[in-house]
């Protein structure tokens, strides 16, 4: 065990109301702020699966509700899945075969900073059979990818332009005419010819900087290509293991975060239960927040009781009532997440191992001060 | 403590038991009845059925696909059970976790098999089903459409490499056995090809279905795994495609195979529409291959969503999404699709598919190798079996249905002609003793001394369905967890897995691959017990020598 690096991370301490107290007694008045609370919000959920288990199980407990502060760039992906048609990929499976790679819209490296090496310039499977890739960007912004050594063809340049570009792009490709645009017609007929030229093309986005007609279209641009040749989609995951939790949340109650419990049913509703809109509203009398990945603040600005479930110690002397520290999962404890390589879920050994309380921990210390139950959590 | 249920009619063909007695449970296994001890807690089974748990050995209930379908159709998740244990209303074709293991329960189940997990998914395929409450359960793990097969087939490595590799994955994605979908069929597609048969070769790798099949029935066979290769077949879905399912059989070659969902090839080209029954045909086949087992794949009528790792298929049956949408996800080796459908009784193709899948079942004189299956979801959800097994044992009931259903689909089909009535025998052998068989459970399907007290009392009502629907008493290991219906425990069961023996050389090999193709350590995919959150999790079954 390495107790310096628990020190250093501040994991193991707790506080209530900006002073340090015991990790049974913040648990205790945690637990005693929710039993108080009418409807309480456990929002965040920057944390492993272990965690997202846990927080789920509870706000079914407490007849709250859940959300992900990345949700609203979740939903705009999943919508597309819930209400149209996609043709999705994986990372590994983008890397071995996807000889046209479309990369659409700004700020692709910050959503996947390994997208250049493990993809863009990663060696393809010997089952291509000529190996050269080629790369190119729709409205990539100011700060565009950049491969190692072959530069990538950019068509369009502000984001702004993007749903226009995308319009006639697909036009182009149905062999429809368009009319006056910023890119011209020769350029775009030339990536539309490329495009259909593949023999495994992959559009690679981030629903971070798409709009939801953005991502719609480019899903059905993919789907027209499937006529003819293979095409398929790549969305970049959020951070703080959005896609991970989101996957627990399908699994434990049927729906993605944005989920409520009060009326004794899950419901799920992307407006009704938005955290801010919750907690700014009034509705929510009882916050619980959860980032153990990093300590992100809470986004809103109401003050209400607030457990803070934290990666480090941040301000203690901050608006929470109960902050209790959490090791950051994968580092300070093992952690099942969503690794972006992957596409998967995977169970990670932590990389400083220490005996740092994980969050599905502090929940159960909260939840063994609440009223016993017989449900299974 | 010592529990009896008394004075229930007991069957238990694998025991060849069927009379009215008593059965004896003691710390979570069932004994033989005691000399002179009296029992601390005794059930009144008086007029009622005991069985075994029931064993569902092929349904889609976890993994990345069957989390998209529930992701994808959150209209679904409706209020619907007034019978539910807890009040959390989910429609049963993409139930939650909870829902899952609660539904299966209610029906006397008490282990079931999710059969198609991507090895790089059985992660969160596992930690679903630790999620899943009361029952146990296994998975079985997909190959047969990814590259580091298909290429030491390729290279025309020994069998012996095949054999470790799968020893190999069945190690790391702690599975109960080896599935094939539609085998070479998704690497076709990965090289834009839109139809596949047994006899086509993969691009490429040149190798062809028949060789895959061929090539992983032997690795699973000589590793002494007792469940055998599990194979969905190609050309799922058409018209015709009665000739490949036939052609399949023929390659068993006497040595053990599986063939999942059988009504889905169980199609001909006679008629007006040119699809008709081949259900007699295929029924005569299976009869006749006694190395062979299937599970039919029955089809009900209403609402479900297709999940499948049949990536091409999912692809071509993409137009006929009812709603119109649907997800086709490229995955590493097979992939998946999820595409919502909807079986409608007026429909001349859905009523032939409900009718073949009957016809197999009626057709197919050995309860102990015809599994019954809806492929849950994709024929029907699991919560339609009270109803099918309503069917099986009554020909009256079955004549109701027919003259409901078009007249131009029943001509089709021998269906009306098949007076066979399943007797409660055949139907616990079907469901309890047979599956265990197949996978090699001593301790499980059948209620002699030593079984894990796995049992499920039914009220004997002439509505079958009714009996069926919602058990009187379910004991899980010994533990009362359900009783007129109803949960009245919640507990954890645990996943089923093997282990056969491996060379230590394949892991070596297999950590150079993921390096060079991947840039990834060979054991990303693993799943330690530490991960699932329970205690325990797994249970290990062994493999013969
Ligand atoms: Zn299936």
């Amino acid at each position: 065990m390495d107790r310096g690096g628990i020190d250093h991370a501040g994991v193991g301490r707790a506080w209530i109301d900006g002073r340090p107290a015991t990790l049974d007694a913040a648990a205790a008045e945690a637990g005693r702020l929710l039993a108080d609370s009418r409807l309480p919000v456990i929002a965040g959920l920057g944390t492993d699966v272990a965690g997202a288990r846990a927080a789920i199980a509870l706000a079914e407990r407490l007849g709250g509700a859940v959300d992900h502060m990345h949700a609203g760039q979740l939903l705009r992906d999943l919508d597309i899945v819930r209400e149209a048609r996609v043709m999705l990929t994986t990372p590994n499976e983008a890397r071995v075969r996807a000889d046209t790679v479309l990369l659409v819209g700004p700020d692709l490296s910050v959503a996947w900073p390994d997208l250049a090496p493990r993809l863009l310039d990663a060696p393809m499977g010997h089952e291509v059979v000529d190996g050269a890739r080629h790369v190119f960007a729709l409205c990539p912004g100011r700060s565009p990818v950049k491969r190692a050594r072959e530069t990538i063809e950019a068509i369009g340049r502000n984001a702004g332009e993007l749903p226009d570009v995308l319009a006639a792009l697909r036009a182009r490709l149905a062999g429809r005419p368009v009319g006056k645009l910023s890119v011209s017609a020769k350029r775009l007929d030339a990536l539309a010819t490329a495009l259909q030229a593949a023999r495994f093309g992959v559009v690679v986005w981030s629903s971070a900087s798409l709009d939801a007609l953005s991502i719609e279209m480019l899903c059905g641009l993919v789907a027209d290509l499937n006529a003819r040749t293979r095409f398929s989609g790549l969305p970049l995951a959020p951070a703080d293991n959005a896609a991970g939790v989101l996957q627990v949340c399908g699994w434990m109650t049927g729906f993605p975060m944005r989920t409520g419990f009060g009326r004794g049913s899950s419901e799920h509703d992307p407006w009704r239960f938005d955290a801010v809109r919750m907690v700014e509203s009034g509705e929510a009398d009882c916050a619980l927040w959860i980032s153990a990945y990093r300590s992100a603040p809470p986004p809103w600005t109401r003050k209400l009781p607030t457990i803070v479930l934290g990666a480090v110690d941040v301000d203690a002397s901050n608006a929470s009532h109960v902050h209790i520290a959490v090791g950051r999962p994968s580092i300070d404890h093992d952690a099942v997440e969503y690794l972006a390589a992957t596409g998967t879920l995977a169970a990670i050994v932590a990389s400083k191992k220490n005996d740092s309380l994980s969050v599905a921990d502090a929940i159960g210390r909260i939840a063994a001060h609440l009223r016993p139950d017989d449900r299974p959590c | 403590m010592l529990t009896c249920i008394q004075s229930g009619r007991v069957i238990d063909p694998a025991n060849r038991r069927d009379e009215v007695g008593d059965v004896w449970m003691h710390d979570g296994r069932i004994v033989d009845a005691p000399q002179g001890a009296k029992a601390d807690q005794t059930f009144d089974a008086t007029g009622k059925i005991v069985m075994a748990g029931a064993i569902d050995i092929h349904s889609h209930i976890a993994g990345a696909n069957e989390n998209m379908g529930r992701l994808m159709r959150p209209e679904m998740h409706h209020p619907g059970h007034e019978a539910a244990p807890v009040p959390f209303p989910f429609s049963d074709a993409v139930s939650s976790t909870f829902a899952t293991g609660c539904r299966y329960a209610e029906m006397g189940f008490t282990f079931v098999v999710e059969p198609a997990v991507a090895p790089r998914q059985a992660l969160q395929a596992h930690l679903e089903l630790a999620d899943i409450p009361i029952i146990d359960k296994a998975t079985l793990a997909v190959l047969g459409n990814d590259d580091f097969l298909l290429d030491l087939m390729r290279k025309r490595e020994s069998p012996d490499a095949v054999r470790n590799y799968v020893a190999w994955t069945l190690a790391t994605s702690r599975s109960l056995g080896i599935k094939v979908v539609n085998p070479g069929g998704a690497a076709a597609f990965k090289a834009n090809a839109r139809a596949f048969g047994l006899d086509d070769i993969v691009p490429f790798y040149g190798v062809s279905s028949r060789a895959i099949v061929k090539a992983l029935q032997r690795a699973v066979h000589e590793l002494g795994v007792p469940h055998p290769l599990h194979v969905h077949c190609n050309n799922l879905g058409l018209a015709g495609n009665v000739d490949t399912a036939l052609a399949t059989i023929a390659a068993a070659e006497g040595l053990p195979l599986h063939l999942a969902h059988l009504q889905f090839y169980g199609y001909g080209r006679e008629g007006e529409c040119g699809f008709s029954s081949a259900g007699a045909r295929l029924a005569e086949a299976v009869n006749g291959a006694k190395s062979v087992t299937v599970d039919v794949g029955q089809v009900m009528f209403g609402d479900t969503v297709t999940i499948s790792s049949d990536v091409l298929r999912q692809f071509n049956a993409r137009q006929q999404a009812r709603p119109r949408k649907w997800a086709i996800i490229e995955g590493d080796g097979n992939g998946g699709g999820i595409v919502p459908y909807r079986y409608r009784a007026d429909d001349f193709y859905n009523a032939v598919q409900w009718a073949v899948g009957l016809e197999l079942f009626l057709l197919i004189d050995d309860p102990w190798r015809v599994f019954f299956t809806t492929d849950h979801p994709n024929g029907a959800p699991f919560t339609a079996y009270p109803d099918i097994f309503a069917l099986l044992m009554s020909h009256e009931l079955r004549a109701q249905w027919i003259s409901s259903l078009p007249a131009a689909a029943m001509e089709v089909t021998t269906l009306a002609s098949i007076r066979r009535e399943y007797t409660f025998n055949e139907i616990a052998t079907m469901t309890r003793a047979a599956p265990a068989k197949l996978f090699g459970l001593s301790d499980r399907g059948h209620l002699g001394a030593g079984a894990v007290a796995d049992i499920a009392v039914y009220e004997n009502d002439n509505d079958r369905a009714k009996m069926f629907r919602s058990a009187a008493l379910v004991f899980k290991g010994g533990d009362l967890v359900v009783r007129d219906g109803n949960i009245t425990q919640y507990r954890f069961g645990r996943a089923l897995t093997v282990r056969p023996g491996q060379d230590r050389a394949i892991e070596r090999r297999l950590a150079d691959y993921y390096d060079a193709r991947y840039g990834l350590r060979h054991d990303f995919m693993k799943v330690p017990d530490n991960a699932l959150g329970r205690p325990d999790p797994f249970e290990l079954v062994p493999c013969a020598d």
